[in-house]
């Protein structure tokens, strides 16, 4: 499984090659996967490593290195991820911001929202008073980045876009806010639900499936996004697995070439896609094979990564699971 | 030109059409091309013919046509080799609408048409001012209008997008980047009946475009009206680039370069000017897009990009020409 | 056979007219020359004809029908006009130009017939342009340029042939073939209306002299009795002094130092 530390430059330099975050119009940010190797599907929950050693410092997805002396107790977390995470391991009550995607769990939206996650008002985050801020590690946000430690506030930026980010972070965000073991509780109850929903998966054939996230051009769900790495977990192939970026513009023609067994969407977007004239060349769009999910369980590589590998594994594959 | 030079014209369109439809990232048999011409769609092949490939090579001809009709009759009209459709705001004005519509959430039906009436409105803005400057049938004032409107044009589409969310960027650059990838049945038709039309009445003016190139008082003392064969010639023009920048985006150098790629080979009427860019602007733009399609799969390279790469060298070639 | 009637022509938010009543008359059988300094008017005048600017007040008829009712199509096969300046942006041969002045025959739609085609080469021949006629429009020199634009009136048919400023750029050979071709043309029939700066070559080939200054008409006549040293010295603003040239027998006037 390919370890984190020396990977960070790797995933710095593959991150321009990365699909660019898409939002929706609903207030709900997709964040995708930089570039993993492809070992990442043989990934065990049992295989996870320590954090780097004792000694060292953990070094954040901007390569800056985490020195956190004591527990924060004023947080600003802009990033539906993190935020979810953070309530889950029982730091949901220090959170003094959050953006304004981030409503998992319901009791976030008590937190006063500080508006976009990527180039966030710094001073709006100023005047929150935090003690450290969680960004995500785009090159957008950079300049804000920058201009918080230059005030003196400790900031972190989280790449979050794979299922190991997932991990390595919340572990992380454990040692950091001084609860480690909760932490480390709840990635390896959600790596339990992971390696089930697998075992459960194994031996049924493997449909091919083609994720859509943009119409206009079209994009798809590469091989480096989280969403990639839960449908192979449920037992199917993503048809763009090969591309190691998490999303790419891909042509119509180019999917009706690969054929795909399955159409998984999100359920907003069902309809659309029924509408398009020209998808009616894809057989599976034309034979109705579309799937659709719950796109608030599926679009974070957070806590809910379980119940996100089931739901799907019950649509490949219904009566599997469970 | 003779009859022998048309056909000729015309079959290479036919064979750019016919190539294009069997040519890309699925290499679609003859056979199945002849099926789905014949109706025989079941087979994944001829479906992608009919709803992938027929669409597209239709719209790209329709779009060829309109501009290389618009672009002839205007570098005639306005005396100038580097007149194009969208000067007359035609360009600014569309992206504005586009970027409009786009922004407020709306979708595919309403873009173009927020699109058209963009491209109209900046058109009627450019007469306005040129009218304002004194003078409607002195081209030179009639271009810079043109500018003017255009370059308001952009402010107004940076503002919009300088705080919008990405989606609308997106959705917005990629509208201006030109496409003929989502042609549907209805674009098509409405397409169709703006360039016929359109092409008619330019085809119609061809003889009074001659002599407007004589210079505005040389054309009167020819009995031309000039004023009005001009606003004839520019509202008729710009009607049809409104509506294919409506149907495909912006698809620049088409209704530059056609033109006098017709002229090259020999046609100086403007009847046969017209007609000839009709169906030379078909071709290129059939030939455009199949580049765009497979030059670098399985991205597909924007129309307007394409245009442009291939705009650029002929200049190239052009300038050198010149003494 | 064209009568300026009283011709008041100001411009959009000019303070003063541009033409202030003038009258005068180019009759068949002769030539009419319109003289006077820069800005006085004469370019206007023809403006005025072809309808490219309106008039405040007076009219303008040929053959006593008012140009203001007439269709362009039917002026331009009765007048035909060269104006100052031309430029093609897309340039054709010389033939082909010649045949643009059978559009008002034509219109949009009828093809040329032998009737058109006759009169082109008969209009290409009495310009004196027959060795130009494959030649490109930009291939040939100034002057074989005025003579191209000549034939293109010739061929437009008229029975009027109004020319402003023809003989720019021409030599000294050239210009008097062209002003012996209207001179021949005014002898024939044709009703020929003259704008030009060359005073001397005027006073010997005109049948009639319009002097203009400030927009109006300061003294018409036959050349003797508008080439009086008074009167051209007091409008082109310049001391001179008219003689009688010795070798051609017409008035011709020649310009003093300045004092």
């Amino acid at each position: 499984m390919a370890t984190r530390i020396t990977t960070y430059s790797a995933l710095r330099a593959s991150f321009s090659m990365a699909g660019v975050p898409v939002f929706r119009l609903r207030s709900t940010v997709l964040i995708f996967a930089s570039a993993l190797s492809a070992a990442l599907s043989g990934c065990r929950a049992a295989d996870a490593p320590r954090v780097a050693t004792a000694a060292a410092d953990p070094v954040d997805d901007f390569g800056n290195r985490i020195a956190i002396t004591k527990p924060p107790a004023r947080i600003v977390s802009l990033n539906p991820t993190t935020t979810e995470i953070l309530f889950a391991i029982g730091a949901g009550g220090r959170l003094v911001g959050r953006s304004q995607y981030d409503t998992f769990p319901d009791s976030a939206k008590t937190v006063p929202s500080l508006g976009p996650a990527l180039r966030p008002s710094v001073e709006a985050i100023v005047a929150a008073k935090p003690d450290l801020v969680i960004l995500y590690a785009s090159e957008d946000n950079r300049p804000a980045f920058d201009r918080l430690r230059q005030a003196g506030i400790p900031t972190v930026g989280f790449k979050l876009d794979s299922i190991d980010h997932f991990r390595r972070d919340t572990r992380l965000l454990g040692r950091i806010t001084g609860d480690s073991a909760r932490a480390v509780a709840v990635v390896d109850s959600v790596s339990a639900t992971l390696e089930r929903v697998r075992r459960a998966t194994a031996n049924l054939p493997r449909p091919t499936v083609f994720i859509p996230t943009w119409e206009k051009p079209i994009i798809a769900i590469g091989g480096g996004s989280f969403l990639s790495e839960l449908v192979e977990i449920a037992g199917g192939t993503n048809i763009y697995a090969s591309i190691p970026t998490p999303s790419a513009t891909v042509t119509i023609e180019d999917i009706v070439a690969r054929n795909p067994d399955f159409v998984l969407a999100g359920r907003d977007r069902e309809r659309p896609i029924r509408a398009l004239a020209n998808w009616r060349a894809i057989p599976a769009v034309r034979d109705n094979h579309i799937l659709a999910f719950d796109f608030d369980l599926i679009s974070r590589p957070s806590v809910q990564l379980g119940a996100a590998a089931v739901a799907i594994a019950t649509l490949l594959h219904p009566g599997s699971v469970r | 030109m003779t009859l022998a030079r048309w056909l000729m014209l015309l079959a290479s369109l036919a064979v750019a059409a016919f190539v294009a439809i069997a040519v890309g990232t699925i290499t679609v048999p003859l056979s199945a091309v002849f099926d789905a011409f014949r109706g025989v769609t079941d087979s994944t092949p001829a479906m992608v013919v009919t709803t992938l490939r027929l669409p597209r090579v239709a719209l790209a001809i329709l779009i060829g046509a309109g501009l290389g009709m618009s672009g002839a009759a205007l570098q005639g009209t306005m005396r100038n080799p580097l007149a194009e459709p969208y000067l007359l705001g035609v360009s600014g004005g569309a992206a504005v609408g586009a970027v409009i519509a786009t922004t407020l959430g709306f979708g595919a039906t309403i873009v173009p048409l927020a699109a058209f009436v963009g491209a109209l409105t900046a058109v009627g803005a450019a007469f306005i001012v040129a009218r304002a400057a004194g003078s409607l049938g002195d081209p030179r004032v009639l271009l810079m209008a043109g500018v003017v409107v255009g370059a308001f044009a952009n402010a107004a589409i940076m503002v919009m997008l300088a705080n919008a969310e990405s989606n609308t960027v997106r959705n917005a650059l990629w509208w201006m980047m030109g496409s003929v990838a989502d042609a549907t049945r209805t674009q098509i038709t409405v397409l169709f009946v703006y360039v016929a039309a359109g092409g008619c009445a330019l085809v119609l003016l061809g003889r009074q475009i001659d002599i407007l190139a004589l210079g505005e008082d040389a054309a009167a003392g020819l009995g031309v009206d000039v004023d009005r064969a001009m606003r004839n010639v520019f509202v008729v023009a710009s009607l049809i680039a409104a509506a294919t920048v409506a149907a495909a985006g912006l698809v620049g150098f088409v209704g530059l370069v056609v033109p006098h790629i017709v002229r090259a080979a020999g046609v100086r009427h403007h009847r046969s000017l017209v007609a000839g860019s009709a169906i030379v602007g078909g071709t290129l733009v059939v030939l455009a897009d199949l580049l765009g399609r497979i030059l670098r799969p399985p991205a597909e390279l924007p129309l307007g990009a394409v245009t442009a790469l291939v705009g650029v060298p002929f200049f190239l070639i052009k300038l050198r020409r010149l003494r | 056979m064209i009568r300026f009637d009283d011709v008041v022509v100001r411009y959009p938010r000019a303070s003063v007219d541009a033409l202030s009543g003038v009258s005068l008359e180019a009759r068949r059988g002769a030539l009419t020359a319109v003289v006077g300094p820069n800005g006085s008017g004469k370019s206007t005048l023809v403006r005025a004809l072809i309808r490219r600017t309106a008039l405040t007040r007076g009219g303008i008829f040929v053959d006593d029908k008012p140009v203001a009712t007439m269709d362009g199509a039917e002026l331009a096969r009765t007048v035909a006009v060269v104006t100052q300046r031309e430029e093609l942006a897309f340039p054709v041969s010389v033939l082909e130009y010649v045949q643009l002045g059978r559009f008002p025959h034509l219109g949009a739609w009828h093809s040329a017939g032998e009737r058109d085609r006759r009169a082109v080469e008969e209009s290409i021949d009495a310009a004196g342009v027959r060795e130009l006629r494959e030649r490109r429009i930009d291939a040939i020199s100034g002057g074989e340029w005025q003579r191209v634009r000549l034939a293109r009136a010739l061929a437009q048919g008229g029975s009027a042939l109004v020319l402003d400023e023809p003989t720019t750029f021409l030599d000294v050979g050239h210009e008097m073939a062209v002003f012996e071709l209207l001179h021949r043309l005014a002898r024939a029939g044709q009703a020929v209306l003259l704008v030009s700066h060359q005073l001397n070559l005027v006073a010997r080939f005109a049948d009639h002299m319009v002097l203009f200054h400030h927009g109006s008409v300061s003294a018409a006549g036959t050349p003797d009795d508008v080439m009086r040293a008074d009167v051209l010295e007091r409008v082109y603003e310049w001391p001179l002094v008219v003689i009688r040239d010795p070798a051609v027998g017409a008035p011709a006037l020649v310009p003093l130092r300045s004092r």
